[in-house]
């Protein structure tokens, strides 16, 4: 024991004068380890920093209070609560009714004696600098005492009278105004004084006004009450300070508890009472949903997944650094062996260079990674969107987290020390290249791991689904190729017999070299494996959804329709569309109103009614029959009715769905913007008949399309609970049907304003659809944006711009990733082997090389390395991104028949499998050709030239 | 032997390393001119500028003055690329170490100023093998530097250094890291080469390996003291009239 | 001494007669040292006196043919197992010419090493260009082979013999440089300074003084 750590001391020694004197080579692989030990450390002290103790917590939720009760929600029946005062559960059981619902008296339950500071808080729309914005209010006496903690005022004041307020910084950097500045509250005529701006430290990105009680609110209720809108959905909850130093004991939760009222209680948060003191946990209908530790496990398994292909990828990009490091000193471990060393010391020497350098990365990566948290906290902390307590230093976890880089500089280190302690000692003195030998071992293993893995893969995606098959079989392959790499690039030395000069060499030295080779070749190609993979997969998918993809409207074409109010915006937000994008042509909607003026789309509010069309009996999809009981009649079908039936048009046609009917109100303009070319059509609309794009809707008979006039939605609710017809007047409205081949998009059909009058229908302003004459450019988009806002109302706007990807950029984020991994792996191939090429290029330039020639033998180098692993890493690459997307074809196709069989309907699966050819070219050519010449640029061309002292 | 044009013409070369104080005079003033068929041999001791010499007569390393005439053009004039240019189509090194590259081999080793020069791989390997076939070497063709013997090595390396047409040979101690026999078999392969027309300088200090040489030249302190000139016939053993004079007129040239 | 012996060698092979011994001898030895018959005869005369050949007929042109006796094969026996004495050293002109020149007035010392330094370099390139002849002669295979190797070692002793006394002259002109260099250096010499090695010295370290000369 004793001698072996002596042997290891002098190993360590050694490595560590080793690893000064080459302090290039040694930086290298330094930051390669010490780069995401500094990520996984500020990540671990950030995270641990961010997460608040109990007691921070209960200051941020309560501040100085000992409890924040509040309204558990139950209409005020007694509740079990669990000590964290968030779960709750009636004390009742209800098996089969709903649970009560409804307002408890929260007031009612605080303790006799206590202090009460009541926080209340709602929504309101304020105005601002820019438009309008949803804020939160919150009416709490801020300067109180007991809300310590809770508010962090950063400038001004808190609010001392009725008509002013404070609000946090970020609403003051969204909306534009200043302390000082008067706030505007929509739909009230009151304004207010901005006195300060504080923070929550919890939620630092909130957007929040803080007025006194009653004072911003209560008015605010009224005023929107009065104007038939909803209110601002006041709550409010109460702290509590109880005299005596037990403060809000278990048994007085339990006390508030049955009034239906849960509370959050300092004292019962931080000294839990015991689970079996809990009546919730004794409840039979209680079931814990805690299920994160399932979530954990998978985390957890995806996080040890990630840091073991970053530390298997660090190995393969600092193992070659080691292998030459040995190269380099062979002669002195050559003097090692000639003095009794055995191969167990040579094998430690080398190892402890890992050491070394694995244990001066933890360090450095481990202290910058905490101290670039400290320095960087501000910063931190507003990316999270809230302060942190103390920094918080876990020993353990960063020990643990140093203890990764010296792991993986150890690793890196293992197969070098192996080889350089398998060199006879007469090798190493004579300093003679012996007979390079590759290890037999590793491609056998490898070559039954490729087999082994794709017939895996291959048995996951042919004869099952089983995604996790296909993957694993991917990944184990993919493994192989890993441990094939040293084999497979003794392969490409093949062809250097037919390279000119250059390219011969280069790949000569890199396949004689394996040693170096091998493992950057690895690294390229597991990153490029996997960027090919999801490339593939990605490409293929988006092949699918560009298929898939319904558009909107004729491409390029605006929608800017009002989701609320009563339509009056619609003439503003129509010109503000006109004024800031390119339009052509507008064509304004209406839609059909039933009930009073004012009623909102969708709204519940009494005498607020709507349109719906009424489809004739025998045009109605038989499939969705259902009989008096409620039983369908697909139920009695065989599969093949059921399939013969998907493919009838009373089943397969789309219904429109704008406004609430499928239905606007509209002109022949609207044909126009939707690129309607339809004579016939516009013709009807000048007769004053409605035009349907859904065929079932009209009665081919009589040639008329019903509607029913619903009075309000209130009763038709009542009466689809009573499986009833809704009340409402019936109109028959002339009709003419488009042919099916006219896509009309959202629009299901299209009512002339003269119908609606002759039918004696009202309606009200939509918006309007617009035709572009070129797609709008981000700019005018945000400049009507802009208008939107300070319009004030709720637009939906839409542009049609077709299919785009939405994932592009992470697939570029890969490529760009993969390529950097290339080329930072060839490159340190190519720094090595020019190191070791030095002898070779003196006789280079001896025998007449011209001085280009050592560049673009290094750039060969570089090249040839970048080439064998993006090769290697497509072809990888590619078999496991196709096999998961066969996969999901079997899979759709399976799932596809068997709704077919039940009667649902949908258009056939398009699975696609395609090549990323795009992501291909980048890796195969851009990257090789990019590595190459920034080898041969950053390469001096000059100095190879032997200027032998006269001797 | 006179000879039309001397391959090589030394011409008051001079070359001084350092300056001030650290100034060493490596060559004073030398005078050489070196003829097709002959081998010239430099000897003296460490120190004595003979390195030097031979890598200012390569275009490797530049006088301080006096000119280096190759094939009659003056090389200290030429810019870089042209001295590679140079050492492609007329200057043949070798050297004691750092001769052949691992990479390549043997007649890849040999072809490769031709390459290097444009000539296309086949004919360069044509040529290659054709030089080393010339020189017994044939069975060596496809072997890599490390599967062969020093020997071997450095005569695969002299093969290189004539390749093309190619008459200059400057070599390096090319025996200093071989043995007595085969450092013999080294030089007897210069020796061959020049006999069939190249020029060749060796740069030496072992008299046993400068004997080989027509002429044999004594540097001191980067200057000529002296030089043997060759006897017009076998000084010490010819006339004799033994059985062995017969021989020796048979190669007589 | 050697005469006799290698008489001796060559019976036998067989029995010959005089001038065939001498023309094999040269032949072997590539005349480098030039037998007459006279000698070769009084040779033969001595080895018959001491019992070593012994007369034995005729051969069919009527020379008389001398055959190696039992005592004679024993007595080359022990003269191949002998190794040859050094123990006197023979009289070296050149050594006693370099002696006598060290301080000599009006003799520069280093002239005459140079001097000799280039005919003994001459020398070694005509045995060396012999040499390649009697290696091309070996390697085309014509011609008796044993000769032809016996001539080649021949060749190569003078080779190296020469060889041995140009590192001697390169040796002591180091070595004179060096002892004028020190007492140019340092003028009075401590008597008990021990010798630096001969050889690798001259070779590695050279003296700077040594550059103002020539």
């Amino acid at each position: 024991m004793n001698g072996w750590f002596h042997g290891w001391r002098a190993a360590v020694r050694i490595a560590r004068r080793d690893a000064w004197r080459s302090k290039g080579r040694s930086f290298l692989v330094l930051a390669m380890i010490a780069l995401p030990i500094i990520g996984v450390s500020a990540a671990n002290v950030t995270l641990r920093t961010s997460e608040l103790s109990v007691a921070e917590k209960a200051d941020r939720t309560m501040g100085a209070a000992d409890a924040r009760l509040s309204d558990a929600g139950y209409g005020g029946v007694p509740i079990y609560q669990a000590p964290n005062g968030q779960d709750t559960m009636p004390v009742k059981s209800y098996e089969d009714q709903p649970y009560p619902d409804g307002d408890a008296d929260t007031a009612k339950a605080v303790p006799a004696g206590a202090r009460v500071l009541k926080d209340t808080s709602g929504t309101a729309k304020v105005r601002t600098e820019h438009g309008s914005l949803h804020v939160n209010v919150r009416e709490l006496k801020a300067t109180d005492p007991m809300a310590h903690g809770m508010v962090t005022l950063l400038d001004g004041r808190f609010p001392q009278k009725d008509d002013e307020v404070a609000v946090t910084g970020q609403f003051l950097k969204e909306s534009g105004l200043s302390a000082g500045s008067r706030l505007t509250v929509r739909n009230m005529d009151r304004t207010y004084l901005i006195t300060g701006a504080y923070e929550l430290p919890g939620d630092l990105a909130a957007n929040e006004v803080n007025a006194l009680p009653g004072a911003l609110l209560t008015p605010l209720d009224q005023a929107l009450e009065a104007q038939g809108m909803s209110g601002t959905g006041q709550n409010t909850t109460y702290l509590v300070d109880v005299p005596g130093p037990g403060g809000f004991t278990w048994n007085m939760v339990e006390q508030a508890n049955t009034k239906g009222v849960k509370v959050e209680s300092r004292a019962a948060l931080l000294n839990p009472p015991p689970r079996s003191e809990v009546k919730l946990y004794q409840h039979p209908d209680w079931v814990d949903y805690d299920s994160s530790g399932e979530a954990n496990t998978a985390m957890l398994a995806s996080l040890a997944t990630i840091v073991g292909l970053a530390m298997l990828e660090i190995c393969l990009l600092a193992g070659p650094a080691f292998a030459v490091g040995a190269r380099r000193s062979r002669r002195q471990l050559g003097l090692v062996g000639a003095n009794g060393g055995d191969r167990r010391h040579i094998r430690s020497i080398v190892l402890a260079g890992g050491l070394v350098i694995g244990a001066a990365a933890a360090v450095v990566g481990t202290v910058l990674g905490v101290a670039l948290t400290v320095a960087l906290r501000p910063l931190l902390e507003d990316w999270l969107g809230k302060r942190f307590g103390g920094i918080d230093l876990r020993p353990l976890e960063l020990a643990g987290i140093a203890l990764l880089a010296v792991l993986t500089g150890l690793l890196a280190a293992i197969v070098p020390a192996v080889t350089a302690s398998r060199q006879t000692v007469l090798a190493s003195l004579t300093g003679r290249r012996g007979v390079r030998r590759s290890n037999r071992i590793l491609p056998v293993v490898g070559l039954v791991a490729v087999l082994l893995g794709a017939a895996i893969a291959l048995y996951g995606s042919v004869v099952t689904d089983q995604f996790i098959l296909v993957a694993g079989g991917s990944a184990l392959a993919e493994l192989g190729v890993v441990a094939l790499t040293p084999a497979l690039v003794g392969l490409f030395g093949r062809v250097s017999r037919w390279l000119p000069l250059s390219p011969r060499l280069a790949l000569r030295d890199a396949v004689r070299n394996r040693g170096r080779t091998a493992p950057a070749v690895a690294a390229v190609l597991a990153a490029v494996a996997g960027t090919v993979a999801v490339a593939t997969y990605q490409v293929s998918s988006e092949a699918e959804h560009r298929a898939g993809y319904e558009a909107r409207m004729p491409s390029g074409a605006v929608s800017a329709l009002l989701t609320q109010g009563d339509g009056r915006d619609a003439s503003a937000l129509r010109d503000a569309v006109r004024r800031d994008l390119p339009v052509d042509l507008t064509a304004d909607l209406g839609r059909l109103t039933v009930g009073r003026a004012g009623c909102e789309m969708y709204s519940e509010a009494k005498g607020c009614g709507y349109v719906e069309v009424v489809t004739p009996k025998v045009n109605e999809c038989p499939l969705w029959v259902t009989d008096a009981d409620g039983n369908s009649a697909s139920d009695h079908m065989t599969p093949a009715e059921r399939r013969k039936l998907g493919k009838d048009w009373r089943c397969t046609a789309q219904a429109g769905s704008i406004g609430e009917s499928g239905l606007v109100v509209g002109d022949a303009s609207l044909l126009k913007v939707l690129r309607i070319d339809d004579p016939k059509a516009e013709q009807a609309l000048k007769e004053g008949k409605v035009v349907s794009f859904h065929r079932p809707m009209v009665d081919q008979k009589t040639g008329k399309l019903s509607v029913r006039l619903v009075p309000d939605r209130g009763e038709a609710n009542e009466a689809a609970a009573a499986e009833k017809e809704p009340p409402g007047k019936v109109v028959a409205l002339p009709a003419y049907q488009a042919p099916d081949s006219v896509e009309s998009y959202d629009v299901g059909g299209i009512v002339p304003a003269a119908a609606v009058r002759q039918a004696g229908m009202t309606m009200a302003p939509l918006g309007a659809y617009h035709s572009t004459d070129a797609l709008p450019s981000s700019r005018q988009r945000q400049k009507l944006d802009q208008d939107l806002d300070r319009l004030g109302a709720d637009v939906d706007l839409y542009v049609e711009e077709g299919f785009t990807g939405e994932k592009s950029i992470v697939l570029l984020a890969l490529t760009v990733f993969a390529g950097l991994i290339t080329i930072g792996a060839a490159g340190i191939a190519t720094g090595l082997a020019q190191a070791d090429a030095e002898a070779d290029l003196k006789t280079l330039a001896a025998v007449g090389a011209p001085p280009r020639v050592r560049r673009s033998l290094s750039g060969f180098q570089c090249g040839v390395v970048a080439l064998m692993g993006v090769v290697l890493g497509s072809l990888a690459g590619l078999l496991p991104g196709i096999g998961l997307r066969l996969t999901e074809r079997r899979q759709s196709e399976k799932w596809y028949s068997e709704m077919l069989d039940q009667g649902g309907m949908a258009d056939a699966p398009y699975t696609p499998v395609v090549i990323p050819w795009q992501t291909l070219a980048a890796l195969l050519v851009l990257v090789p050709l990019g590595a190459a010449l920034l080898a041969a640029v950053v390469t001096r061309s000059r100095g190879a030239l032997a200027r032998r002292e006269a001797g | 032997m006179p000879s039309p044009q001397p391959v090589l013409q030394l011409q008051q070369l001079a070359r001084v390393h350092g300056t001030g104080a650290t100034e060493v005079h490596a060559l004073r003033g030398i005078d050489l001119d070196v003829h097709p068929g002959e081998l010239v041999a430099v000897m003296g001791p460490s120190g004595s500028g003979k390195s030097t010499l031979l890598t200012i007569a390569g275009g490797l390393d530049t006088p301080t003055s006096g000119r280096v005439l190759v094939e009659g053009t003056d090389i200290t004039t030429a810019g870089r690329k042209a001295l590679a240019a140079l050492r492609r189509r007329s200057i043949g090194y070798v050297f004691q170490d750092y001769n052949l590259i691992p990479a390549l081999t043997a007649a890849e080793n040999v072809a490769l100023p031709r390459e290097l020069d444009g000539v296309s791989a086949r004919k360069g390997r044509t040529e290659a093998l054709a030089a080393l076939e010339e020189m017994g070497l044939g069975h060596l063709a496809d072997r890599f530097p490390d599967e062969m013997s020093g020997g071997q090595q450095q005569r695969v390396a002299i093969a290189r250094a004539l390749v093309g047409d190619r008459r200059l040979v400057l070599a390096d101690e090319p025996t200093g890291a071989l043995d007595s026999e085969t450092g013999e078999s080294v030089l007897g392969l210069l020796r061959t080469r020049c006999d069939a027309g190249a020029a060749g300088v060796l740069v030496t200090h072992e008299p046993r390996f400068a004997a080989w040489a027509d002429r044999v030249v004594f540097l001191r302190d980067g200057a000529v003291v002296d030089q043997t000139v060759r006897s017009g016939a076998d000084s010490l053993l010819a006339g004799q009239g033994s059985g062995r004079g017969g021989r020796g007129q048979a190669v007589e040239r | 001494m050697s005469i006799r012996h290698g008489l001796l060698a060559l019976l036998e092979l067989g029995p010959r007669y005089g001038s065939q011994l001498r023309s094999e001898f040269e032949s072997r030895t590539g005349a480098t040292w030039p037998l007459n018959v006279g000698q070769v005869y009084t040779t033969l005369s001595r080895l018959e006196r001491d019992g070593l050949v012994a007369q034995g007929g005729e051969d069919d042109a009527g020379h008389a043919l001398y055959a190696i006796t039992d005592t004679g094969r024993d007595e080359l026996r022990s003269w191949y197992a002998q190794p040859v004495d050094r123990t006197s050293p023979a009289r070296d002109e050149l050594a006693i010419k370099l002696a006598m020149a060290v301080g000599a007035p009006g003799v520069d010392i280093r002239e005459v090493i140079q001097s000799q330094r280039r005919h003994t370099v001459q020398a070694m390139q005509d045995y060396t260009r012999l040499k390649a002849r009697a290696l091309d002669a070996l390697e085309s295979g014509r011609s008796q082979e044993r000769d032809d190797v016996a001539w080649l070692l021949v060749l190569e002793q003078l080779i190296f013999q020469t060889e041995a006394e140009a590192r001697w002259l390169d040796h002591c002109e180091a070595r004179l440089i060096r002892i004028a260099a020190a007492s140019a250096a340092a003028p009075p010499p401590r008597t008990g300074d021990p010798a630096p090695p001969p050889g690798p010295v001259a070779e590695t370290a050279r003296p700077r003084a040594g550059r103002r000369r020539t």
